[in-house]
């Protein structure tokens, strides 16, 4: 997985064209997983209190 | 006598009733919602694949949410308590112990915003403005009806840490606005999204997870 786009100019130098899209699904997962990570955090806390 | 009885009840609820967010506050966060979430569709849509004419709406858009931020900050600077959102290392500390404390032991509970709160305001704030100075940056790519397009205003490479950061904050604020829409739809996090909606909390309802007495702006007739 690429964390940066880059490309060659006309000199055969790299050149950096910005954030990998690889990253996309990344920032998706991290957010998904915080969200089920605190879903199931809330059900546990939950059953031990009742 | 029923009449008077409704009306005495209703005057007792809306005094028991605390602003908690001004209707200008309010409507600059829902039109920012619909700023970012439209940002987000219109420049992470064509990236997977799903292709239409994005640019005009994208840039357009950006201006406005240029202009929220500009009144954010002049009305938290000016007429709002800034101070209110600082991260204070006591903040850290009381939340921890909140964490740590048994059913029924006394905690200290925070003011106007808890740490939660303060951390998800940073975080998605730092990340939007980021996405705001280097989107007006990119601005000087593109013909509008108000400049014409400069590509070498920068050099290739700075363009492309200007494109990277651009990449980086939208990114974050993806993972940021999915945590933020959770949280605001929990049952027990409803109260912060009537605030949001319809400005108020009750007494009873702050009681439980805020202290009005270090909620200073309060008292001071500024939130």
């Amino acid at each position: 997985m690429e964390l940066v786009r880059v490309s060659r100019d006309v000199w055969g130098q790299e050149v950096l064209e910005g954030v990998s899209w690889d990253l996309l699904p990344v920032a998706f997962g991290i957010g998904a997983v915080v969200i089920v990570g605190h879903a199931i955090w809330r059900l546990v806390r939950r059953r031990a209190r009742s | 006598m029923a009449v008077e009885a409704h009306v005495t009840e209703r005057s007792a609820e809306s005094a028991a009733r605390i602003q908690r967010h001004a209707g200008i506050d309010r409507l600059f966060h829902w039109v920012t919602a619909v700023a970012v979430l439209a940002l987000l569709a219109t420049g992470l849509l064509p990236v997977v694949g799903v292709e239409f004419s994005w640019v005009t709406i994208h840039w357009m858009t950006g201006l406005v949410l240029t202009l929220l931020v500009l009144f954010h900050l002049v009305r938290s600077l000016f007429w709002q308590r800034p101070k209110c959102m600082l991260i204070r290392p006591r903040d850290v500390s009381e939340a921890l112990q909140a964490a740590r404390a048994k059913p029924g032991e006394p905690v200290r509970l925070p003011g106007k915003y808890t740490l939660a709160q303060k951390l998800m305001h940073l975080a998605l704030g730092l990340a939007v403005v980021v996405a705001v100075v280097t989107g007006v940056i990119m601005l000087a790519k593109i013909d509008t009806p108000f400049w014409k397009r400069d590509p070498y205003l920068l050099a290739a490479g700075t363009w492309g840490v200007v494109y990277l950061l651009h990449g980086l904050a939208a990114l974050a604020t993806l993972t940021l606005v999915m945590i933020h829409i959770y949280f605001g739809l929990l049952p027990e996090k409803r109260v912060y999204l009537r605030a949001m909606t319809r400005g108020w909390v009750t007494r009873e309802e702050l009681g439980a997870y805020h202290d009005l007495e270090r909620w200073p702006g309060r008292r001071a007739g500024r939130s």
